[in-house]
Formats: C-alpha cells, sequence, structure tokens
C-alpha cells in the first residue's frame, strides 16, 4: 500500500467529518473505532518500515502548486515513524479514558480526530508549506477543547495558548518563506521541500536570522523558558484529554521541528547557538522543576515537570551526537507516554474528587492502591530509574551532552535529585500518611474503563524500559544519518568537529 | 552452569511477582511468604552451587540481551559470577532466606503482608543484579533498584502521620523514605557522571574492557573516575555527609533494616570500590584511596559516638552498621580489598542477627523502641538473648567470633600501612564498639524490669523463626574460622594483601590491644548498666544536659543543619521561582497582551462618531505623512 | 508687474489652506461642503495655472473633470444633507454623530 501516509493523515479528518451525523449515544464508540483503525494502521506502518533503511521511506509526492515548488510530499524516517505510533496510540487511549457522560461528546470527538489529523500530518510532512498548514491547523482543535470543556479561566488559558503559539509560528512561517526565496536565488527554482533544503548553503549571517526565526516559532511550542507561561495555564485548564495531548504530542512538534529543520538545514547556527539554548534549558530544567515544588495542584505539579523534562530533551537535541539527539528522540516517546499517563492519572483523581490539590488528599495509598500502583510505576519512569522507559532517554541524553558540557551536564543531571524532590514530594503529600479527609474514605478504586487506558501504558513503560531496541534501533540508524548529512552540509571546520557521528572517527 | 545464574538471580523476581499477584487490598495469604522464602532459598542454593563452580572452574560469563545500543554505545545486560560477586550472591541470598522466613513470623499480624514480601523479593533482585551485572550500567540498574525497594520499604508504614522532629528524628516512615532516596539520589548523580567519564574516555562500560583499559588514562581522568564512583559509593554506603538517611530509614519494619540497612544494600558502596579495585589500586589514584579510607575511619569514629548515648534501640544498631561500613572503607582505601570483603560478609551475618534480635525485641514490646523503657527481658526472651549476645560478641571483636578475625585484620592493615593516626581511631572506636552493643544488650535484657511498671508483657518470637535465625548465629561465630581458606580463594580475583614482615611480628600485641580495650568497655557497660537493686542503672540528669550529650543526641546538629541551610533555602527559592514566574515571566508576557488591548481601548476615543474629529485626525494623518517625506528627502 | 505661475500657485495654496482650515474647523456640515468645494476650486486654479505654464491642456482638462464630478457630488451630497436636516433638525455634527467607539 504505497499511500499509507496519506491513509493516516486523512482517515481521521474524514472520519471527523462523518462523525457529524453519527447518533450521540455510540459517539464515544464511535470515537473509540475510528482511532483504533488508526492506531493499527500506524503499526501496520511500523511492521512495513524497513528498520535498516536510514533514508525516508513511504514518500508520497503530489505538486500543488508547481511554479512555487509547494507540493504534498510525505515520508516517514525513524526519527518520526514512532512519534507517530505515539500520537495515534495517545489518542486512542484519551478516547477510551473519556467519561461517558461528557458533555458534547460528538464534538468531542470530532475535534479529537481533527487534531489527530493535524498531529500526525506534522510528524510526516517533508514540504514546508504543508507541514505548517498543519502545524496552525493543531491549533483550532486544541483551543476549541480548552476553550469548550476546560476549568473556570478556559477562555483566557485557550486565547493565550493560542496567540503565544501563533504568533510565534508567524515569525516561524516568515523564516520558511525566506528559506524558500533563498533557495530560489540559489538554485534558480521555487522548492518548498525540506529534502532540497537540506542540500541549501547557507551563509553564516543568513543561518543566524534563519535560526532566529525557527526558534521563535519552535521554542515557544517547546516551550523553552522564558517562553513556557502559556503551558501551566492551558494545562490547568484543558480537560485530561486534552492536557494527555498536549503534553504527549503537541509539545513534541517543538523538539521535533528543531530536530528536522534547524539541525539539518542550520548546522552552523545550531553549533553556534548551542551554547545559547544550553543556557535557556538548562535554566529550564532547573527552575521550572523547583517552581514544580512549589505548586499546590497536582495538575501543575505534572505541567512544570513536563516544562523541566522538555529542557532535557532540547540539550540532547544539541548534543550533535548519537547518542543524545537519539536519546533525545527516545525521551520525546518516554516523556510523551509517562507525562500523558501523569494526566490521565490526575484526571482520574479529579473525576472522583472535582479537586486537583495535593492538600485534598492524603493517605490515597490506602483507599487507591491500584491507583496508586500505576502512579508509582509512572513516577518511578518520570524520575528515570533503569529499567523504566525514562531512564533509557534521560541516559543517553546525559551521557550524550557529556561530550557537549561537563558542567552542563553535571547540572542537567541535577533533574534526576529535583525531579525526584517534586515527585517524591507530590507522592508523599497526595498518597502517603493517614487519611484526614473524610471525602477521601471510600473512593473507588480504578475501574475498568481507566485501567483499559492506563494498563498499556504501563506495559509500554517496561517493555521500552527493558528493551528498548526495536525502537532504539530505527532512531539510531536515522539519527546517525542526519548527523552525518549535517557534516556534509556544515561550513565551517568548527561545526564539523563540534559534530561526533561516531566516537571512532572523532578520534 | 548459565541456567543455575539464571535461576539464582531470576528465582527472586518470580517470588516478588508471585507475591505481587496478591496485591491490593488482598487479605494476608501466608503462602506468599513461604513461597518467596523457598524461592530465595533455592537462589541461596543456585548461588553456593555457583560458588564450588567458581573454585573449581573459575568465573562465568553470561550475556543474556542487549539492553541499550545508540551511537557506539552498547550495554548488554551481561552477568559476570566470580570470586567476588559469588561471595556477595552467597551472603545476600543467605541473609534474604533467613530475613524472608523472619518476615513470616513478624510480619504475620500486618494487613499488607502479601505488599511486604513483593517488595523484599523484588530486593533482592535489584541486589543480585547489582552484584552480577558485568558493566557499570547494569550496576546501576541495580543500583537504582535497591533505591527504589528501598524506599518502598522504608515507607512501608505510610499510613503513619509526620511527627516533628523533636519528637522523632525521622519525622515518619515516607519521610524517612523520600529522605533517603533522594539523598541516593544525589549520590547517583555523582556515579552517572563516573560513568559519562568512563564511556568518553574507555568507549565501552564492561568491567574487563574498562579495567583493562585503565592504566592508559591520563592522571586526571582517573582521578576523576575515582573521585565520581566514590561519591557514588558514600550515597548508598551512608558516607559523611550522606549519611543521614540511614538513622532515619529505620522507620522500615525491622526485617528490611536488617537485610537492607545492614546486610545489603549499604555495603553496595564497598562492593563497588572492592569491584573497581583496579582503578582504585592505581598509583595516580592513591590520594582518593587514602581519601576513601580516612573518611571510613572518621565515619567508623562519629558514628560509634553517637551510638554511645542513643536510646533508640533500633538507632544504635543503624549506628553500629555506620560505624563498621567505616571499618570496610577503611580498609578498602588502604589497599585490602579481600578484607574489607570479609568484614562485608562477617558483619552481614552477625549484624543481620543483631537486628533480628532486635526486631525480637520489638515484638515482644508492642513496637517500644527506647531501651530506657526495657530491662531484665532475658527470663522472658532467652532465645533472643543468646542471639543478641553472639551478635553483640562478634561485634565487639572478641576472639573467637566472626567480627574478631575480620575487625582485627582491618586494625592490623591500618598499622602495617603506617597510617597510625586511622589505626588509633580504630582502636578506639572498637572500644566504642563494645561499650554501645553490650550497653544495648544490658540496657534491655539485664538488670531491673522497668518495663513491668509501664505494662507491657514480653514474649518471645514463634520458634521456627528462632530457628531460622540459626544459621546466621553459627556463621557470627564461625565464620572467622575460615579466613584462610576465603583468601586464597578470593585473591584470585582481588590483590592479595600482605601483612609485612613486621606487622606479623606484632599482630598478636595488636590484636591484644583490641581485644583489651573492646573488654573494657564490655566491663563498663556492665558496670553501669546491669546492675539490681542499688546498682540499677539510674537516668544521670546533669550528664544529659550537657553539651556533649546533646551533640551527640541532636546527631551533631547535622539534620537540623541540612533542614535550616538545605531544605528551607529550596523550599522558600521554589516559592520565590514561582512567585517570579507568575509575576516576571508570565507577567511580561501578559504585559505585551495587555498593551495591545490598552492601545486599542486609547485609541477607541477617536472613533467618537463626530465627523469633525474624524477631519481633524484625518488632518493630522496627512500632515505628518507630508512631514515624514519631506524629512526622508531631506535625509536622503 | 506680470502675475506668474506662483502666483496662480500661491493663490491655489491660500484657497486650499481656507478650505482645509474650515473643513476642520467648522461644525455645520453645510459649512463643510463649501470647505470642501473651495480646496477643490484650489485644486482647480493650480491645474489650470500649471496646465497653461506648460503648454499642457490636460490640466485644463482635468479641472473640468473636477468641477463635473464635484457638481454631482455637491448634488448628491445636498440632497443627503436636506434628508439628513429632515431626520434631526439640524446639521450640526455634535448633534448628528451617533456612532461611537
Amino acid at each position: 500500500m504505497s499511500h499509507i501516509l496519506s491513509a493516516l493523515v486523512f482517515f481521521p479528518a474524514l472520519a471527523g467529518i462523518l462523525g457529524f451525523v453519527v447518533d450521540k449515544k455510540s459517539a464515544k464508540a464511535y470515537g473509540i473505532a475510528v482511532a483504533a483503525v488508526e492506531f493499527l494502521l500506524s503499526i501496520w506502518l511500523w511492521i512495513s518500515f524497513d528498520g535498516s533503511n536510514a533514508g525516508m521511506q513511504f514518500t508520497e509526492y503530489v505538486p500543488i502548486i508547481a511554479q512555487f515548488g509547494i507540493s504534498y510530499n510525505l515520508g516517514v524516517d525513524g526519527i518520526s515513524l514512532f512519534i507517530v505510533i505515539m500520537a495515534t496510540m495517545i489518542t486512542l487511549l484519551g478516547i477510551i479514558l473519556l467519561r461517558e457522560d461528557t458533555p458534547n461528546m460528538k464534538n468531542m470527538i470530532v475535534s479529537l480526530l481533527f487534531l489527530e489529523m493535524t498531529m500526525v500530518g506534522v510528524f510526516v510532512s517533508l514540504d514546508a508549506i504543508v507541514f505548517y498548514l498543519f502545524w496552525e491547523l493543531s491549533l483550532v482543535p486544541m483551543l476549541y477543547i480548552i476553550g469548550a470543556w476546560g476549568g473556570p479561566t478556559r477562555v483566557y488559558a485557550a486565547v493565550k495558548f493560542f496567540l503565544y503559539t501563533f504568533a510565534g509560528s508567524l515569525i516561524m512561517l516568515v523564516g520558511l518563506l525566506a528559506m524558500a526565496y533563498l533557495y530560489n536565488l540559489e538554485a534558480g527554482v521555487w522548492s518548498f521541500n525540506i529534502l532540497d533544503w537540506y542540500k541549501l548553503q547557507l551563509t553564516a549571517d543568513q543561518q543566524f536570522w534563519l535560526f532566529l526565526a525557527f526558534f521563535a516559532g519552535f521554542a515557544i511550542k517547546v516551550p523553552m523558558f522564558p517562553f513556557h507561561t502559556w503551558l501551566p495555564h492551558a494545562h490547568g485548564q484543558a480537560p485530561t484529554i486534552g492536557s494527555v495531548i498536549l503534553a504527549a504530542v503537541l509539545l513534541k512538534m517543538g523538539t521535533y521541528g528543531f530536530v528536522r529543520f534547524s539541525l539539518p538545514i542550520l548546522p552552523d547556527a545550531s553549533v553556534d547557538f548551542t551554547p545559547f539554548i544550553m543556557v535557556l534549558s538548562l535554566i529550564m530544567v532547573v527552575y521550572t522543576a523547583m517552581v514544580a515544588f512549589a505548586q499546590k495542584d497536582m495538575k501543575q505539579v505534572i505541567a512544570y515537570s513536563s516544562v523541566s523534562h522538555m529542557g532535557i530533551i532540547m540539550i540532547g537535541v544539541f548534543a550533535m551526537n548519537a547518542e543524545g539527539l537519539g536519546g533525545s528522540i527516545f525521551l520525546m516517546l518516554s516523556h510523551g507516554i509517562v507525562s500523558g499517563a501523569l494526566f490521565m492519572l490526575v484526571g482520574v483523581i479529579y473525576e472522583r474528587r472535582g479537586t486537583k490539590l495535593m492538600s485534598e488528599f492524603g493517605g490515597l495509598a490506602a483507599t487507591m492502591p491500584i491507583y496508586a500502583t500505576v502512579f508509582g510505576v509512572m513516577l518511578m519512569a518520570s524520575v528515570g530509574l533503569p529499567l523504566t522507559i525514562g531512564f533509557v532517554g534521560e541516559f543517553l541524553v546525559l551521557l550524550g551532552f557529556y561530550k557537549v558540557s561537563v558542567i552542563g551536564t553535571i547540572i542537567a543531571g541535577s533533574t534526576i535529585i529535583i525531579g525526584s524532590i517534586y515527585m517524591l514530594a507530590l507522592f508523599k503529600k497526595s498518597f502517603f500518611g493517614p487519611v484526614t479527609n473524610e471525602k477521601n474514605f471510600g473512593l473507588k478504586d480504578l475501574d475498568a474503563r481507566e485501567l483499559t487506558a492506563l494498563l498499556p501504558l504501563v506495559a509500554i513503560v517496561v517493555w521500552l524500559g527493558v528493551y528498548p531496541k526495536p525502537v532504539l534501533e530505527p532512531i539510531d540508524n536515522s539519527v546517525k544519518k542526519l548527523l552525518v548529512q549535517m557534516e556534509e552540509h556544515a561550513q565551517f571546520p568548527s561545526t564539523k568537529d563540534a559534530i561526533i557521528i561516531s566516537k571512532k572517527e572523532a578520534e | 552452569m548459565e541456567s543455575l545464574v539464571y535461576v539464582a538471580l531470576f528465582a527472586p523476581f518470580v517470588g516478588s511477582m508471585f507475591a505481587g499477584l496478591f496485591f491490593g487490598n488482598a487479605p494476608r495469604n501466608a503462602i506468599t511468604g513461604w513461597v518467596a522464602s523457598t524461592l530465595l532459598f533455592v537462589s541461596f542454593l543456585a548461588s553456593v552451587a555457583l560458588a564450588v563452580h567458581v573454585v573449581h572452574h573459575g568465573s562465568v560469563h553470561v550475556t543474556m540481551m542487549d539492553w541499550i545500543s545508540a551511537g557506539d554505545l552498547s550495554i548488554p545486560f551481561g552477568f559476570l559470577v566470580d570470586e567476588v560477586s559469588v561471595t556477595m550472591m552467597v551472603v545476600v541470598t543467605l541473609v534474604s532466606t533467613v530475613v524472608h522466613i523472619y518476615s513470616t513470623g513478624y510480619m504475620d499480624h500486618d494487613k499488607s503482608y502479601n505488599r511486604f514480601f513483593s517488595y523484599l523479593s523484588a530486593f533482592v533482585f535489584s541486589m543480585l543484579i547489582l552484584v552480577m551485572s558485568d558493566n557499570f550500567a547494569g550496576l546501576f540498574i541495580g543500583w537504582e533498584g535497591v533505591g527504589v525497594c528501598s524506599w518502598l520499604l522504608v515507607g512501608f508504614w505510610y499510613h503513619k502521620a509526620d511527627r516533628p522532629f523533636e519528637e522523632n528524628p525521622s519525622i515518619s516512615p515516607s519521610w524517612a523514605a523520600n529522605e533517603a532516596f533522594i539523598m541516593n539520589r544525589v549520590a547517583d548523580l555523582g556515579m552517572l557522571v563516573g560513568i559519562f567519564l568512563i564511556y568518553w574516555n574507555i568507549g565501552s562500560l564492561q568491567y574487563d574492557v574498562v579495567f583493562a583499559a585503565m592504566p592508559n588514562l591520563a592522571d586526571g581522568i582517573l582521578v576523576a573516575i575515582a573521585i565520581a564512583l566514590f561519591i557514588g559509593a558514600m550515597g548508598k554506603s551512608a558516607q559523611f555527609p550522606l549519611h543521614t538517611w540511614l538513622t532515619d530509614a529505620m522507620e522500615g519494619p525491622t526485617p528490611v533494616s536488617a537485610l537492607i540497612h545492614a546486610a545489603t544494600m549499604v555495603t553496595a558502596g564497598v562492593f563497588l570500590v572492592i569491584r573497581a579495585n583496579p582503578l582504585f589500586s592505581l598509583e595516580a589514584v592513591s590520594g582518593v584511596s587514602l581519601f576513601i579510607a580516612a573518611l571510613g575511619t572518621f565515619v567508623a569514629f562519629y558514628a560509634a559516638s553517637m551510638a554511645l548515648i542513643a536510646r533508640d534501640i533500633k538507632r544504635i544498631v543503624a549506628l553500629s552498621t555506620l560505624s563498621q561500613l567505616g571499618y570496610m572503607f577503611a580498609a578498602a582505601g588502604l589497599g585490602a580489598y579481600w578484607i574489607a570483603l570479609f568484614h562485608l560478609a562477617a558483619h552481614a551475618f552477625f549484624k543481620a542477627l543483631l537486628f533480628l534480635g532486635a526486631g525480637n525485641v520489638m515484638h515482644a514490646m508492642d513496637d517500644e523502641l527506647d531501651i530506657f523503657k526495657m530491662g531484665g527481658l532475658k527470663k522472658a526472651m532467652m532465645g533472643s538473648y543468646i542471639y543478641m549476645g553472639i551478635a553483640s560478641v562478634a561485634l565487639a571483636g572478641l576472639p573467637i567470633f566472626a567480627g574478631f578475625y575480620s575487625k582485627d585484620a582491618i586494625i592490623e592493615t591500618a598499622f602495617n600501612e603506617g597510617t597510625y593516626i586511622i589505626w588509633g581511631i580504630l582502636v578506639i572506636t572498637a572500644g566504642m564498639t563494645a561499650f554501645y552493643s553490650f550497653r544495648q544488650v544490658f540496657f534491655s535484657f539485664h538488670g531491673e524490669k522497668r518495663y513491668e511498671a509501664l505494662g507491657f508483657h514480653p514474649h518471645d518470637m514463634y520458634k521456627y523463626v528462632l530457628v531460622a535465625m540459626a544459621p546466621l548465629a553459627i556463621l557470627a561465630i564461625s565464620f572467622g574460622w575460615f579466613m584462610d581458606d576465603f583468601k586464597a580463594f578470593i585473591t584470585k580475583n582481588l590483590p592479595a594483601y600482605e601483612m609485612s614482615h613486621h606487622t606479623h611480628h606484632w599482630a598478636w600485641l595488636l590484636g591484644l590491644i583490641v581485644v583489651i580495650i573492646a573488654v573494657a568497655g564490655i566491663v563498663i557497660a556492665y558496670k553501669k548498666y546491669a546492675g539490681k537493686g542499688a546498682n540499677a542503672w539510674k537516668r544521670d540528669e546533669e550528664f544529659e544536659a550537657s553539651f556533649i550529650y546533646k551533640l551527640l543526641e541532636n546527631q551533631y546538629y547535622v539534620p537540623k543543619f541540612y533542614d535550616e541551610f538545605l531544605v528551607k533555602p529550596y523550599t522558600i527559592a521554589s516559592e520565590k521561582f514561582w512567585a517570579i514566574d507568575k509575576a516576571v515571566v508570565d507577567g511580561s508576557v501578559d504585559l505585551i497582551a495587555k498593551a495591545f488591548y490598552k492601545s486599542g481601548d486609547v485609541s477607541r476615543g477617536m472613533q467618537n462618531g463626530n465627523l469633525s474629529s474624524y477631519l481633524n485626525w484625518m488632518g493630522a494623518g496627512a500632515l505628518l505623512l507630508v512631514v515624514a517625506a519631506a524629512l526622508a528627502t531631506a535625509i536622503g | 508687474m506680470e502675475i506668474g505661475i506662483g502666483h496662480y500657485l500661491i493663490l491655489a495654496g491660500l484657497l486650499f489652506s481656507i478650505g482645509f482650515v474650515g473643513v476642520l474647523r467648522r461644525k455645520n456640515l453645510l459649512m463643510l461642503f463649501f470647505a470642501t468645494e473651495v480646496m477643490l476650486n484650489a485644486v482647480n486654479v493650480a491645474f489650470t495655472a500649471i496646465g497653461n505654464y506648460y503648454g499642457d491642456l490636460s490640466g485644463q482638462m482635468f479641472a473640468f473633470f473636477v468641477i463635473a464630478v464635484a457638481a454631482s457630488e455637491v448634488a448628491v451630497g445636498l440632497g443627503l444633507l436636506i434628508v439628513l436636516y429632515k431626520k434631526y433638525g439640524s446639521l450640526d455634527l455634535e448633534t448628528i454623530s451617533s456612532m461611537k467607539g
């Protein structure tokens, strides 16, 4: 099947349109069915994916505006494949976790399916314009999900989320257009094909400004310090499903953008900007982890911890070696799964108690043992315990970044300390101690619906923690190829030195 | 032999999973305890079989599968059973088996019985990974795994509420568990850095490759690796200044303290130094090694001093553990790795015995920990009394008992190396050790029956539990007799540290000094605390008010210092950062939005619906354009 | 003294300024119309003068266009004014402004 990517992108959207005519009562079942088919499609993609081929696979190419080189151009490699699978999986599990009595269930399902289209679209587009379209379109369903099903200040949060990220993306759009213009000057034809851009030689000055333009779009999405403040608002107000998808997938669009655009297109600028990114990321890791410790609201702790972990991913991206970059791609997946699961878990308790304040809880481990266990597993994955999914990525990122900066690695490595401080504090406040609040007696433990959504994630956390090879190997191949491209493409010897593909070569 | 390796390793894992099946609110199920214990016994048998195999045929090395491979990094799940690891395996599985059987009795009435065995077996599994792994990353898996199991087990009675520091220095089980985990993580960061250093300088994490490449590295890098790895070891083995968690970890159930915080996990740091002996015995890192010895000696004395006045029976034992760990580091730092390992094993046996005995006392006294409230328990608990006595004699280092051989060898090593300060402190500490361990025995088993007034009705443990403790008692007595055999066995792998001729000549005198000091300590303790009637011990209010007593009682104010200078500032800084995040970082974003909003609000005044004012604005605009054009022309 | 292009342009400028000030300052709609007419005619003067100066007829042609357009504008405009007057009973801008931002 040569059009599997198109099917992956547009199936949920078409199903979403059809969803308008589905009966209200069966909306959730319909959503699960569609998301399951989509998930199976993505699994099929993985099965037919050639792990040893590091390049783009399943490519599709249809010119849209030939004069300007805009084309419908799709493809996946090891870097994007697993993010796509994670996106479809998280959507499926998120829909399963939806409560039957969610208001306007049909609209929710339709929004989610549209969101799924844009998410998959972003990760498989190889054309800058198509990428940008999906990138911006992803804001709309999310805006709607936060604004319609959110908490008390949902409109403020939704508008902030939209405008903030939108402002950044517009600057990025300028960068993309400038890129195409420069390509035209050089090659004489217009092209928005990212793979074409990989070959373009740019001066240091051009790279500098283009990097900044891309940075505006990606950094806000990641979100990097100091552009992160929309995230706690969005998470604070979003419904559970919104937070899950936001944390698991939408944030990854930012880091993915750095990997797909900034690094290979602007290798010299990327290397030059590494200290800058490093400083921001380190502040992000330490500062937001400390802010997370100060939170009173469970969900805000997870939200800030998300930012902190994204900092680790960022330093991995800019480690410029296969260990660090591969590790950061893996960490994107593990962070998606772990933070997605943590938001689901917070949602579970919120449904029962109508509050997320830690002071309202205490002693939950006694009343909800299964819940506490699942939470504990995710907590341990979040603090990067070996043999859980969280360790592999974090270890590789820190290992890779060690080559860039020793001090930076030690500061970033403090995440294993301060990360455990806020997570364990959260766990102690909510789950340990005597049950002090009467309302916490007799809380129902996880039911079948919640277990169906959470247990697969627990299984993945353990599976990929013990045996990450099936995922890590294709990632590693593609990452190595990307680094080779970067090195060939780089113009300055200093850049070539900074990029380490294989240690043997560096010696 | 490969299958035996897997049996030894995975039997506890299966036990843990089995107990985990009965998790949640399932009622106590005696099967879980027995299945877990049996599987551990199987693991013990396999370890013994492996030990026999190693004696005759040398080490076994298996690689199960790949774990992480990215870039040039390739980490397998590989297991190495050589002299060092098989010694650890036998010790760990033996003590664990006893502790498991003990727990079936001790935890009898606990409603989380099944959960307990799940955690306990998981701990053993992690510990076995730690000792059996053939690379540093695998070691780190076990390293963190035992940390988590320790977290789970220290916080086992998580439902207890926090109490203020003055009432209970460890606040609550959950607090102590978090403290232990976080403090260990500080050290783990050091260990991670060490791993990174090794990887980027050598390109592999396999022990054999790494140690073969070590001599070729620059001195600075070797020192850095040694320091980083030792920081990791400091955390797990609770060396100063990362020691406070160990005494707080006594909040966990007593079998846990016996297994994790005395016999096995806390010795992981010592194990690491022994395992990395090719590194630590290099000339370039001799400074680090000497530091390890000095720090170990300091901790030995420091912990013993606190134990002198402690009232909490478990804290006394925990502090003695800390002190003995100091001895082990002293030996390892001075290059006598096999002696360190020998003391590690001997200590595991008698200290586990001591802890389990203390557990019996607690069990009898309804979880009362204060030795001031005990006394004269000898009659009621003869079995436990004998065990505690044996363990204390072994700990004090009296001849024939295990502790005599191992501890005396360490003290002799200090003399042999010419580090007389270390030697002197270790000798004094040996006397203190004898004093505080017998102080505790006399307090609880001799003297007046102070508990009667408080309404306790002590009774000894189940018979089968006491029988199960017998192997530990036998080893606590006899382990030292096999010192020469052990040396012959272990020095195939570890440097054969020999005493010089000179030391050998004076060995009898050195041993005599230690024994005399130890006996003196015991006699003083007997005089003070074992008397009855008119000679009975009375509280010395004046002494308790003295500065020294206060200093020791407050653990040299170290926990207070951490609270004041680390915990509180961190909390305050976090709160401040949050305020900054809201006010400044988010505020500036909102400020931009508000500026737009405000400017719209202000310029809205122009739209007043009055044509005349519109025309005025239009005129002003036109004028502005003209002026701008004129200026542009003028400037060119 | 010969009357040159300069004089015409000064006259046109003065007239335009008078009209301009009228547009800005007057409050009566009718007076505003007059003021715009004055401005238009100032431009007409300038057009014809410059056309004459260059010997180019398009200047005068443009003036005619302007006159024609102005006439039709006045026709429509006055009609609207009458309707407005009927509705509000006044042509004062202060009283008939109904849109507020």
